[in-house]
């Protein structure tokens, strides 16, 4: 057969570091998570898979998934509506007497027999509250010249400075990489607290051969394991040769309303936005809302705004996503609206994170503060 | 599966009177409205009143169509039974042809419609700005109980003369057709779009690829002799906004209109009937520190750092802090930089306008043309182009095109 793929499969897990953000994940999930004026998290690093040749992507969705399934359709948009491989989604499989399960052993365990009959040489592993252009196919390249049994993204960048106290410890933070000369990881410590400045984090992001994921995923099953960095990458850290592969290209991951709204402010400068997005296309959901209008002359500044808004008002600092309308005498300062928001006439509004189709009426003064940015949940009416 | 009704869609026209925007490309493919391209009005009618079968004849400079209209995917026409097709001349057993007329493209795909058993089929045109509700004519036709319908717009009785128009009794019935009459006896003026019994439509374009002497024209040939033979004929009346934008002024105008939604009729802004198109896959547009937009419309990739005022910006267009855009439609991915002034004007895609450049002019009293700068062409920095200018090569550094 003709390899004009990568001989990967990806799979991506969209649940992970929902807790994180109780707010935004009441009735969704991480992956869906609006970013970037136009796009969901999960584009990123489901386009990056498709830029990087990877047409047979799984995704393991856990619990209030709905929005992510209404958001991905057939997978079209990312060219994965294919007849072999293509988009993949599996729900969660439980039983009477079995729960649904917590960490990615036992999700991975449950499509074992799946994953024997792929094709692929090649599985990588992610996460998806990161937004990211990721060059898979150099990470394949160079994880086979490797010869490793597992390669590991990891990014040198600031930790997060507090653990959030709805993460129970030992899942679903940060892992601290130790790597030696030849950038082999020597060590994983999970959850470490960290002095102030950068330090290698892992990316959540894994590639190995699939025959070897698939034993290793089953001997830490049988072993109770249940947490695929401590009890597959930790436990056999010794025996495992686990390759480090450094990102320096442009990130942001979310955890939790604080990075979420930084993450996002970020984009504003015009260096990191190039950065994010120069490299191949993030492909998202089309929506065909026509180009957006000003109306009169509404004083626009460092704004960044998707299609289909109207705004007679004042904007400054902000992002707006699809279908936003901001009425005249209205000041938007230091915000994030997410789709469909309408802010009315003369209100003011600083600092504030609007959910989809949140309506904030006339005459009306909305403001957090850039610690505390004030969230405004899914459809309000204010 | 038989379907109730197929749409032809004429869009081999060179458009010729908007010369640098059509070098590479035919009339129908022509960007327009921010994102759009004139060809995705009648194709999104289509869907938007339920017709899933179109043809799309092509002729001119077929490949940037081609290529837009794909698989039809972006207008929900990739489908199994139906969808869309784009219908170039082909070669036959018996020889080749170019597509001569509007009647004979359609004549040559006689067999492409045959294979939906239509009861009914719907001429379209593929260069007017126009949200139309094709149902409803066809519901008109039907309760006629016509042969042949046509859609008509009235149109000042000071202007009828420049179109073909159609004289009706009161009850629509077309009693007469009058080709850029001297002396108008009607004012309705044809749009171009007919609606035939499919039966009637072999007929008549059968007997008209028979004769010689035929322009194979739906308003010169096909026309005449329904009449001739008596034939149920009918003017369905349309009252929207309708622009045949076959000028640059018109091109223009149409765009600016755009603009004004609440007093020009021609709203984009509209969630019951959408205008699809294929989407470039660009990040949201950013306004810059030291932007200043007025009345203008931006979409996805654009970079707006300099002032724009009542303007349309498409896809991927850069405007650099100091410039100034004024009363302009600047097509996919072009560029001015700092300290250009560009006005009155259309700019196609991928041009680059050079740094303190001057392109066209707000109108006097004495000129008010629409200057045009022709796909890929640099103009060089403080280069000048007059109003009335229309520029398909490049413009060296300080040099004056009037």
């Amino acid at each position: 057969m003709v390899n004009s793929n990568a001989n990967a499969l990806g799979i991506i897990f969209p649940n992970s570091y929902d807790k994180t953000m109780p707010e935004m994940t009441n009735d969704r999930l991480m992956a869906s998570i609006p970013f970037a004026s136009r796009y969901r998290l999960i584009d990123f690093i489901l386009s990056s898979m498709v830029n990087g040749g990877i047409d047979n992507v799984t995704i393991m969705v856990k619990e209030n998934y709905w929005s992510l399934i209404d958001h991905l359709g057939s997978g079209r948009e990312w060219d994965l509506a294919r007849k072999n491989g293509g988009l993949n989604i599996v729900p969660p499989f439980a039983m009477r007497n079995q729960k649904v399960y917590g960490g990615r052993i036992e999700a991975l365990v449950n499509i074992l027999a799946f994953l024997k009959k792929q094709k692929e040489e090649y599985v990588i592993i992610s996460d998806a509250n990161i937004a990211v252009n990721f060059d898979f196919a150099d990470m394949i390249q160079k994880h086979i010249e490797s010869g490793a049994d597992v390669t590991l993204a990891y990014a040198n960048l600031e930790g997060p400075k507090t653990l959030p106290d709805t993460i129970e410890s030992g899942r679903d933070m940060y892992y601290l990489v130790d790597l030696d000369v030849d950038g082999r990881v020597t060590d994983i410590k999970i959850n470490r607290e960290l002095s102030p400045g950068p330090h290698d984090l892992s990316m959540n992001i894994y590639i190995m051969r699939r025959d070897r994921m698939i034993e290793l995923v089953h001997d830490a099953y049988v072993d109770g394991g249940i947490y695929f960095e401590r009890d597959v990458l930790l436990r056999n850290i010794k025996d495992l040769h686990i390759q480090g592969y450094k990102f320096s290209g442009y990130f942001a991951v979310i955890y939790g309303m604080k990075t979420y709204y930084d993450e996002s402010m970020r984009l504003l400068k015009n260096d990191n936005l190039d950065a994010l997005f120069e490299g191949n296309t993030i492909y998202t959901k089309i929506r065909d809302d026509n180009p957006t209008r000003y109306i009169g002359d509404p004083k626009v500044v460092n704004t960044m705004a998707a299609d289909g808004c109207v705004i007679e008002g004042e904007v400054e600092n902000s992002i707006l996503f699809r279908g936003v309308k901001i009425a005249k005498g209205a000041k938007v300062k230091n915000a994030i609206l997410m789709q469909d928001t309408v802010v009315g006439e003369n209100t003011e509004v600083r600092y504030v994170i609007t959910d989809k189709n949140v309506k904030i009426g006339r005459d009306q003064k909305i403001s957090g503060s850039q610690e505390y940015p004030f969230y405004v949940p899914k459809g309000k009416e204010v | 599966m038989a379907k109730e009704m197929v749409a032809m869609l004429l869009a081999g026209g060179q458009g010729s009177r908007l010369y640098a925007l059509t070098q590479n490309l035919a009339k129908p493919a022509v960007p327009f409205g921010g994102k759009y391209r004139i060809i995705d009005f009648p194709i999104s009618n289509c869907v938007n009143s339920g017709i899933d079968t179109v043809g799309v004849l092509t002729q001119y400079q077929p490949l940037v169509l081609n290529e837009y209209i794909g698989n039809g995917q972006p207008w929900d026409l990739d489908r199994l039974n139906g969808g869309i097709h784009v219908l170039p001349p082909y070669q036959k057993a018996k020889g080749s042809d170019w597509y001569k007329g509007t009647a004979n493209a359609i004549y040559q795909n006689i067999s492409f419609i045959e294979r939906y058993d239509p009861q009914y089929v719907i001429i379209l045109s593929g260069d007017q700005i126009c949200k139309q509700d094709y149902s409803d004519f066809l519901r008109f036709h039907k309760e006629k109980n016509a042969e042949f319908s046509v859609a008509v717009m009235e149109v000042p009785w000071e202007e009828a003369g420049r179109f073909g128009l159609m004289v009706t009794d009161d009850n629509d019935k077309i009693t007469e057709f009058q080709e850029k009459p001297k002396e108008p006896k009607s004012n309705l003026a044809s749009m171009g779009i007919y609606i035939f019994n499919w039966d009637i439509l072999r007929t008549y374009l059968e007997e008209d690829e028979a004769d010689p002497e035929s322009e194979n024209d739906f308003g010169n040939n096909i026309i005449p002799n329904l009449l001739r033979d008596g034939r149920d004929m009918y003017a369905y009346h349309f009252k929207g906004y309708w622009k045949d934008v076959g000028t640059i002024s018109s091109l223009w105008e149409a765009n600016m209109e755009v603009l004004d939604p609440e007093n020009s009729g021609i709203d984009l802004y509209d969630d019951e009937w959408k205008i699809y198109s294929r989407n470039p896959g660009m990040t949201g547009h950013r306004i810059g520190t030291e932007a200043k937009v007025e009345n203008s419309m931006i979409t996805d990739g654009c970079r707006v750092n300099g002032t724009v005022k009542h303007s349309i910006l498409f896809a991927g267009v850069t405007i650099e802090a100091g410039a100034v855009v004024e009363d302009a439609v600047i097509m996919g991915g072009s560029a001015v930089r700092a300290g250009a002034v560009v006005s009155h004007c259309i700019i196609a895609e991928n041009v680059e306008i050079g740094p303190g450049a001057i392109v066209g002019a707000m109108p006097s009293a004495d000129e008010a043309g629409v200057a045009t700068i022709g796909s890929g062409v640099t103009i060089g920095a403080r280069a000048k182009i007059g109003p009335s200018a229309m520029v398909d090569t490049d413009v060296k550094e300080g040099e004056e095109k009037w």
